[in-house]
């Protein structure tokens, strides 16, 4: 037992560090009068130490730090501990003030709070408390009314639920935004539902939004809130019972040290949780009246569709010139505050020379639950006549807050829209206010249309696709024909043709009569050395060519033979068999040129 | 039959009745169109595309008693058939956009081959590019081999006949929508199909294929296709109720 307080110790050490770090900023309200103190509390979750400014500057408050507390909490041997500091805001002058965001720095990491906004006036206001959650924002809340604070509850349940309603009285088809709050004290761990419960008669609601997580400063005793927005909107006039709204929750709530440990252990510092009981437990607000008021009968405009709240309307149009039967699109926008999923289309007026078709619309709300938003109107219309102008729009709503009718107009915009020619189809009026279109005369639809009349495509017609194949083969074949004579042309191509002759003599040479035989010979000689012309020529191609000398030798008495087979008197005498061979042989030698 | 004039009057005959025959369901559709039988008009029209060639006009004109009649989507199908055959005809083009707008389809902006289509005939384009490809080819070739003195000028044209009629020819070939639409289709189902995420029916739904509405197809697997929509999105739909915009030789 003595070396229990070390295990608590340890146990501590090792827990505290595994735990996330979170910092948490708030005011205990964002409303006070000058001189009235008001509370900034940075919560430091997570940590054991951190680094935080004694003094915050803006002007028209005074900001001190003016202390410091420590909570530890144990849940199933895992330990977590909480850093509360306090600032004490004295406010010196009225206005809107706004504390700007800072640095907590835990263990070198440096953290920042979130600007905070806080009016200070001569009246005392409501005390709404306002805190700031580090995290992604979320779509911005839509304003709700400063409610009262919620009473702690005064049968000592640490945890407790509140209704908020913007109004106690409205009007049939009225969104109503509505916010629930669920608080649990500081102290108390645990898990809560995704939604809560909230259902009755007589009104709609919305989906809820996600849980926001803030802290907030009740009677002095710092609560972890969990807020859920939504809207309800009354379908019928009378007074709504506005039922109460659950959130289930697993809580960690302390509880007292088992029986059998002795009174010096429960006077010890023991974290508080370490003998937290699991409770699930279902957390209610309370029930609330809301007073609906039908919609009034008188001035109401012809055109209204259904939409409540307060509204203005844009319109643009897209494109500005468009072209015979081309559709232009009116872009109708309202935006504000109300039914968006109730509300009907505005009406087009003098819109008797287009073709108008039933709009598509689009709502983008700029708060989580759809009250605050702006929903679009897309009118395709085509030109039945030529058009400059497009046609007006109307749009009739009824402002809850003046309790009457109201109509927005829009003017024509200017367009350049060509009528379509060509149009045959059965007209779909959709705003009641057009004369039914008639069918637009056709023209000569044989005289206008020209065209293939066939799938296939010029490309892969059998008849294109022969006519090119058979200039490729003529480009081709001419192409050839053109190098090879070009060839021919060339030293390189004129060696070859006279290596060819060359070669073609040669061949003679074994038939020919012995009468020609030297004949051959010679011109084989003048063509194998290239030596077209005299004789003495070739003579002189064969002395300065490399044959060793007896082969020159040799051919020189051919060149001799040829020139006294030519010019003796008488002729000479034809060459034997055995010379036409040795000739022959030595001629071999000399068939491949190099 | 060089000596015979007989029968060059009994072929001449043969023709002229052969044209008459095949003009005579044309002839009637139009009539019973004018006079509103839009139904027995449709019937007509289609037999007449079904024993001639495909005509433009006929196309369009099918598709105006499809409208008249409420069927959007085949009507659709039709005047897209009818600007495949000649992207130039600005009625059909025209009832086309009315026809999109009546069913709720998405407008896509022009891109610049529908430009071109509009403005050059296809198969004039592709005649032109060739004879100039071919003139450019011959006269660069020529002036080539023969090396003419003072050619130069003429080199250059014959480049310039080379380049553009290949550049004519590669525009053809890209724009021409009975080459680039030869894997578009169309689903003519009534409220639709659903793109989904793989070839089962119980797989998730990623896209709604609309009445009307144009599909890529890039390939089959048993009774899917895998395609792609006009936003680029791609998935797979039962080939039930698409029909492609070309239709099958």
């Amino acid at each position: 037992m003595k070396r229990a307080p070390a295990i608590f110790l340890s146990l501590f050490l090792t827990a505290s560090s595994l735990c996330a770090q979170e910092i948490v900023a708030g005011l205990s309200s964002n409303r006070a009068q000058v001189g009235e103190p008001v509370q900034l509390v940075v919560t430091v979750r997570g940590a054991r130490g951190a680094d935080v400014p004694e003094t915050l500057s803006v002007n028209g408050l005074r900001i001190n730090l003016a202390g410091r507390s420590t909570q530890f909490e144990m849940r199933n041997f895992k330990m977590s501990s909480t850093l509360t500091y306090t600032y004490i805001i004295v406010p010196q002058l009225d206005g809107e003030f706004t504390i700007p965001s800072f640095d907590v720095s835990i263990e070198k990491k440096i953290y920042r709070t979130q600007a905070m906004r806080l009016s200070v006036s001569g009246r005392a206001g409501a005390p709404q408390a306002q805190t700031q959650t580090q995290g992604p924002a979320p779509m911005p809340p839509t304003p709700m009314p400063p409610g009262p604070e919620p009473s702690a509850p005064d049968n000592g349940r640490p945890f407790f639920g509140d209704l908020v309603l913007a109004k106690k009285s409205a009007y049939v088809g009225e969104v109503i935004p509505i916010e629930l709050r669920f608080y649990f004290h500081a102290r108390i761990g645990g898990q809560v539902g995704e939604r809560p419960n909230f259902s009755g008669e007589g009104f709609t609601v919305q989906k809820f939004s996600n849980a926001v997580k803030r802290e907030q400063i009740v009677n002095e005793a710092n609560y972890v809130v969990f807020s859920f927005q939504s809207s309800i909107t009354p379908v019928k006039a009378g007074t709504l019972d506005i039922p109460a709204a659950s959130l289930e929750a697993r809580l960690q709530v302390p509880g007292k040290a088992p029986q059998g440990f002795d009174s010096f252990f429960n006077n010890l510092p023991i974290p508080q949780g370490m003998f937290a009981e699991t409770q699930d437990v279902k957390v209610e607000t309370r029930a609330q009246k809301l007073d609906v008021m039908a919609l009034p009968k008188e001035d109401r405009p012809a055109d209204f569709s259904g939409a409540v709240g307060k509204f203005t309307m844009e319109t643009s149009v897209s494109p500005k010139k468009a072209g015979g039967g081309e559709p232009v699109t009116l872009r109708v926008t309202v935006s504000g505050q109300g039914n968006f999923e109730g509300m009907g289309a505005p009406v087009l007026t003098g819109d008797e020379g287009w073709r108008s078709y039933p709009p598509s619309d689009k709502f983008h709300s700029a708060d989580a639950i759809g009250f605050t938003g702006e929903k679009a109107f897309e009118f395709p219309m085509v030109a039945r006549q030529d058009q400059t102008r497009t046609p007006g729009v109307r749009f009739s709503y009824f402002d809850p807050s003046t309790g009457k009718y109201a109509t927005l107009t829009q003017d024509p915009l200017p367009v350049d829209a060509r009528a379509g020619g060509a149009s045959s189809g059965a007209p779909r009026q959709t705003t009641g206010t057009a004369a039914p279109a008639a069918p637009s005369p056709t023209p000569d639809i044989t005289v206008m249309s020209g065209g293939a009349s066939s799938w296939t495509a010029l490309f892969f017609r059998k008849e294109f696709l022969a006519a090119n194949a058979a200039l490729a083969f003529a480009w081709l074949a001419a192409v050839i024909a053109f190098s090879v004579r070009r060839f021919s042309a060339s030293p390189a191509g004129r060696t070859l043709a006279r290596k060819k002759q060359a070669r073609q003599a040669f061949a003679r040479l074994g038939g020919i009569a012995p009468a020609s035989f030297y004949d051959e010979v010679s011109r084989f000689l003048a063509l194998r050395f290239n030596a077209p012309g005299d004789q003495a020529s070739l003579v002189e191609r064969i002395e300065s060519s490399s044959f060793p000398s007896e082969i020159k030798s040799s051919l020189q008495q051919m060149v001799a033979r040829h020139a006294e087979s030519k010019f003796a008197a008488g002729g000479s005498v034809p060459p034997s068999a055995e010379e036409r061979e040795s000739v022959l042989a030595t001629l071999k030698e000399l068939r491949h040129e190099k | 039959m060089k000596n015979n004039p007989l029968c060059l009057v009994a072929l001449a005959f043969t023709i002229l009745l052969a044209a008459g025959l095949r003009a005579a369901p044309l002839a009637d559709a139009r009539a019973r169109y004018a006079d509103g039988e839009y139904a027995q008009a449709e019937k007509l029209f289609e037999q007449a595309l079904e024993s001639s060639p495909p005509q433009a006009a006929v196309f369009f004109e099918l598709g105006r008693c499809l409208r008249q009649t409420g069927q959007e989507a085949r009507a659709a199908l039709c005047f897209r058939r009818a600007l495949v055959l000649d992207p130039r005809f600005t009625p059909a083009r025209l009832a086309l956009l009315e026809t999109n707008t009546d069913l709720g389809l998405p407008k896509f902006p022009k891109i610049w081959k529908d430009h071109v289509l509009e403005r050059i005939p296809m198969d004039a384009l592709t005649l032109a590019g060739t004879v100039f490809f071919w003139l450019g080819a011959f006269a660069v070739m020529l002036l080539a081999f023969l090396r003419a003195s003072n050619g130069k000028g003429w080199f250059a044209l014959g480049i310039l006949c080379l380049v553009g009629g290949a550049a004519a020819l590669a525009l053809a070939g890209i724009c021409d929508p009975r080459i680039t639409d030869r894997t578009t289709a169309l689903v003519l189902k009534t409220g639709g199909s659903s793109l989904l995420s793989s070839p089962a029916d119980q797989s998730e739904k990623t896209a709604a294929l609309p009445d009307g509405g144009t599909v890529t197809i890039l390939s089959q697997r048993g009774r899917w296709f895998y395609g792609r929509l006009p936003d680029g999105k791609c998935g797979w739909f039962l080939t039930e109720g698409i029909v492609p915009l070309i239709p099958p030789a």
